[in-house]
């Protein structure tokens, strides 16, 4: 049976990590090819509905990722996706939502090491968590309990 | 009550107010909230125990807001409420006349904010000994526990949006359930559309909540709504030192930020 190849889903701001990626591609650095980035134009747009989305269509894992404390183009936003961040997590972890499929990061435009590390890394976690079905299977089991199993997944 | 129903006839002649929100009797449902415009009414005016609705949810109305001129009856919920609705500059359009029975069961009339800010600062509430436990046993559960115990409650909900109907801070003209384009929130009442709408309100509540807790106790399917918002205000206190109606000059606390915050997650 071939190996899991998990689906992960970044999320990264325009002005570091988004440079930052393009700088490990320009410098052949080799990473995880699972990973999906999705450009946006600061941290601080980065929805909590998006995450969750991302989930329900699938996705094993997520990056977010944006530029360090004190770097942001736009000055303020990555400091308040880091409390929203720091809200939405222990909220999630209050519902019990899988936290360790969330990697939060700050990849600056001169990091293209550490994003590929970043990748890496992150695609080794999930893949050892495996495919993340809780999300996915929620109304399946409950239309599972209705028809006696006769709709499947 | 009689004491209420006299200040408030008073007020009517006065001209301090032209539209009274209190509590009137319903049979077999204790008390229900009563709109009055006139004198004549006050004799339908009642507060009790019963009395446990928070009338804030209705200074948001068209029909409040025409009035201007608004009495209202509250109780420390209520008034945290108009707090931190001062605070978010919701209320600029209304000349608000509020009103609380202490615990000796007196009338007490204010004058200005200031007063209502003292008197809620030194009735401050705080959570309930059963919400207390019952986030206490959530926080004690596994990761799967706690996951199915949310689904199981989650899988019951019906979509009603009675948490968001009876909520004070729930005042945007278009919530995002509505939008469609794109569409949120599935419409339909199945358990990941719940998950996502419940994650959506708790979020879109953190740190503005006043912990009335009425969006619980109205569920008609009994999912405690009310805790997620809770225990989200006790993170953000124990994080941000922010506190809900507390004041009206509050600053939200997802609004601001601090360079040094602390976390321990990103890396």
């Amino acid at each position: 049976m071939s190996q899991f190849e998990p689906k992960i889903v970044a999320f990264v701001c325009n002005w570091c990590t988004y440079a930052g990626a393009d700088l490990a591609g320009t410098s052949r650095a080799k990473y995880a090819t699972n990973v999906r980035i999705i450009r946006f134009p600061c941290t601080g747009r980065i929805d909590f509905m998006l995450l969750i989305k991302a989930f329900q269509n699938g996705t094993d894992g997520i990056i977010i990722s944006g530029c360090h404390p004190n770097d942001c183009h736009y000055t303020s936003g990555n400091f308040h996706a880091r409390r929203r961040w720091m809200v939405f997590r222990s909220l999630i972890e209050f519902m019990g939502f899988d936290t360790d499929r969330i990697t939060f990061s700050w990849v600056s435009a001169a990091e293209g090491a550490k994003w590929a590390d970043l990748v890496n890394e992150v695609t080794d976690k999930v893949r050892a968590l495996g495919p993340f079905t809780e999300f996915k299977n929620i109304d399946y089991n409950s239309f599972n309990q209705l028809d006696n199993g006769a709709i499947t997944k | 009550m009689e004491q209420l129903q006299n200040k408030v006839a008073e007020l009517f002649e006065k001209g301090t107010i032209s539209m009274m929100i209190g509590f009137q009797n319903a049979i077999g449902k204790g008390a229900v909230p009563c709109f009055l415009d006139s004198a004549s009414q006050v004799k339908l005016l009642i507060y009790n125990d019963l009395c446990k609705n928070n009338l804030a949810v209705y200074l948001h109305k068209p029909e409040v807001k025409e009035a201007k001129k608004i009495g209202i009856i509250s109780n420390v919920a209520t008034l945290r409420s108009i707090l931190q609705l001062l605070s978010e500059n919701q209320l600029w359009s209304l000349e608000l006349t509020i009103m609380t029975f202490n615990s000796a069961h007196e009338l007490i009339v204010f004058e200005s904010i200031k007063d209502v800010e003292h008197y809620v600062q030194a009735n401050f509430p705080e959570l309930t000994d059963e919400e207390k436990e019952l986030i206490e046993k959530i926080n004690a559960m596994s990761r799967q526990e706690r996951w199915e115990y949310w689904k199981d409650l989650y899988s019951t909900c019906i979509k009603c949006y009675a948490c968001r109907a009876v909520c004070p801070m729930c005042y945007c003209p278009q919530c995002t359930v509505e939008c469609n384009q794109p569409q949120w929130i599935k419409v339909t009442a199945e358990t990941s559309g719940n998950m996502e709408w419940h994650t959506m309100r708790a979020m879109h509540l953190a740190g503005r909540c006043i912990n009335c807790g009425e969006c619980g106790r109205i569920c008609p399917v009994g999912i405690p709504v009310h805790l997620l918002t809770a225990k989200m205000n006790l993170d953000i206190k124990k994080e941000f030192g922010a506190q809900t109606g507390f004041s009206s000059s509050n600053s939200y606390a997802l609004n601001t930020y601090n360079p040094n915050d602390k976390e321990g997650f990103i890396r």
